[in-house]
């Protein structure tokens, strides 16, 4: 008798090694990665003639007696059912990984696996969705030698972790999208800069790394600081520097790490390549909106009943991710703002849930798609002190280069701290809105471009909250 | 113990991360023989260890705790269990317990945000957290 059972860390956090070592010796426990439905966690699979079934939020104590009950069909659990998967296509599986797509892109030109990731038209999933192919062209056109790839596994928004469940899961997917890239543009060699808060994802990643022979990878450790998932800042970081934002032009592409050309992207956006190589540009591009094209690997998190990870096409609407895969909120608790895109995403009413699942779609209503996480609030939320809470956060993470990103979030704290104390006044919200602006105008970068609209979306959607306290 | 630690190509960070793995922190007296074996100045290597959160100057508690302020752990109100663990530890976020065992930090997601709200004490991750089950993990790590 065979039992799998996810050895993914937040698996681990609800308890999935102490069921593991609850099995008598004659079951044969398989560790596998997680298939993302968290709520279900931990999800003990066996295999049936109808394929995999499984036991859901099994504890120690369950364990004898476990496999004579019936189990539940995974393709009967709506929440898997209705994803469409391809980058987590082999999530809970144990699944040996056959690198097809860098077998079929030895035999390409370079120039041809530039064209097939230009036409499959694979935007950057990391947060700013700018062109993957067209920043690979860049570099693979840029005259500086060596050449550089680098993944930013410096998976900082708070309310995401696909990054870390590739890494913990299938890091092989990751080092082949990075060899691919490699291989496109003619670099030496590869850098995955990964953040210190994924200690479980580290060692997957270091054995993966050991094991994988076709391109040379170095992981570099990050130290905990918010701006490093910023490109430029991320490769200071790697040169041992303070993780200061450079100055843009000249891009990474042209110089990048040590000043040379550097393809950096996320790591979804290279867990996309594969599969962009084996079943072509074209199929990529059937799927999703006009302008943003293939699967997004969504991640459901605060107040939602079925939290976990949601790979849909482009196109879905934030209501669907959130109350068909989310199954709305959990029992007692009322929906009051979702907030998407990580600490520098937008707060929605209720009313902009129809929003479809689209990197323009959410430009146009004044929001950012980031790295796909998203975060549902109560009505027990206050929106000043969420304001606040995201204001301390930028304040505390500013490299602090630019003044309207170093001095505009200290102040910005500052005044939410006022109307939160009672304190505040008319003209408090007028100063937030300029400061804002300033912000938004005059930073460096996207986390002093960005860190006001959170607060000034709170306002025009929740201004009652902040009005109460005058 | 130094010359071990030293990151060859020479590299701030990763020197600075080597000395806190062997000591636990990076006390501040070393920072000269640190700037002159990687050949910059001591303001180099004080800049690099003033800007990471991780990189810390006094020697921590026994035990660290890593409670997240993400979005996700706010949005299920981890303030709660915040407050239960600095009434039981004695001490506020940032400072280390009256005894010495704990030192209690903040950080900005763990990526276990679907089990959200969570802390991490070592490696190990206590997810859903109530103020009960936070302050039943300290009586795990003596």
């Amino acid at each position: 008798m065979k039992v799998y059972i996810p050895d993914d860390s937040a698996a681990v956090s609800v308890g999935a090694n102490r069921v593991a070592a609850a099995f008598p010796k004659d079951v044969e426990v398989i560790r596998t990665s997680s298939r993302g439905a968290f709520f279900l966690e931990p999800l003990v699979e066996i295999d049936t003639p109808n394929g995999r079934a499984g036991y859901c939020n099994v504890k120690p104590a369950d364990v004898p007696g476990l496999l004579k009950k019936k189990p539940t069909p995974i393709s009967k659990i709506p929440f898997l059912a209705k994803q469409t998967r391809f980058t987590f296509a082999n999530a809970g599986l144990a699944k040996p990984y056959d690198f097809a797509a860098l077998k079929k892109a030895r035999g390409m030109k370079p120039q041809q696996i530039l064209d097939e990731v230009k036409k499959a038209n694979l935007r950057g999933r990391g947060g700013a969705a700018f062109p993957a192919g067209v920043k690979w062209q860049t570099t693979a056109d840029a005259r500086g030698q060596p050449k550089y790839i680098v993944a930013n596994a410096d998976e900082g928004d708070a309310g995401t972790y696909s990054d870390r469940m590739i890494m913990e899961g299938e890091p092989y997917r990751l080092l082949e999208g990075m060899a691919i890239a490699g291989l496109a543009v003619g670099a030496s060699k590869g850098y995955v800069y990964i953040r210190s808060e994924y200690p479980a994802a580290l060692k997957k990643l270091r054995a993966a790394v050991a094991q994988f022979t076709d391109f040379e990878i170095e992981i570099v450790l990050g130290a905990g600081a918010y701006i490093c998932g910023e490109e430029t800042a991320l490769l200071e970081s790697i040169e041992g520097k303070r993780g200061m934002v450079r100055y843009k032009p000249p891009f990474p592409a042209v110089e990048g790490l040590w000043g040379k050309p550097t393809v950096i992207n996320n790591v979804i956006t290279f867990a996309t390549i594969p599969d962009i190589i084996t079943r072509g540009a074209d199929w990529h591009a059937s799927l999703g909106t006009a302008t943003s094209k293939g699967t997004m690997p969504l991640q459901l998190a605060g107040q939602v009943k079925n939290a976990g990870l949601v790979e849909v096409p482009f196109g879905a609407t934030l209501e669907e991710v959130i109350y068909d895969f989310g199954g709305g909120m959990p029992t007692g608790c009322k929906f009051k703002a979702v907030q998407v895109g990580g600490p520098l995403g937008s707060i929605f009413p209720k009313k902009l849930l129809e929003t479809p699942i689209c990197f323009d779609a959410f430009a146009k209503v004044g929001g950012i798609l980031g790295h796909g996480g998203i975060v549902v609030y109560d009505d027990q939320m206050d929106m000043v002190a969420l304001a606040r809470h995201l204001m301390e956060f930028t304040a505390a993470e500013s490299c602090g280069k630019c003044t309207p990103c170093r001095v505009g979030s200290t102040r910005a704290r500052e005044i939410l701290e006022a109307i939160l104390d009672g304190d505040g006044s008319d003209d408090d919200l007028a100063l937030l809105n300029e400061l804002g602006d300033t912000m938004k105008n005059g930073s460096l970068c996207a986390l002093g471009g960005l860190a006001p609209m959170p607060v000034l979306t709170a306002i025009q959607y929740f201004g009652k909250d902040f009005r109460r306290r005058k | 113990m130094l010359e071990k630690c030293v990151a060859s190509p020479p590299n701030i960070l990763a020197t600075l991360q080597a000395v806190q793995a062997a000591f636990g922190y990076v006390p501040l007296d070393t920072v000269p023989a640190i700037a002159a074996k990687l050949g910059v100045t001591d303001s180099d290597v004080r800049g690099v260890l003033s800007f990471y959160h991780d990189l810390r100057t006094e020697k921590p508690g026994k035990h660290v705790i890593r409670f997240c302020l993400g979005d996700s752990c706010r949005a299920t109100h981890c303030e709660n269990s915040l407050a239960a663990i600095e009434k039981k530890l004695g001490c506020e976020l940032g400072e280390t317990s009256p005894d010495g065992k704990f030192t209690l930090e903040k950080v900005y997601c763990l990526g276990n945000c679907a089990l959200s709200p969570n802390m991490m004490i070592g490696e190990e991750i206590y997810p859903r957290l109530t103020p009960k089950s936070a302050t039943a993990a300290l009586e795990k790590h003596k």
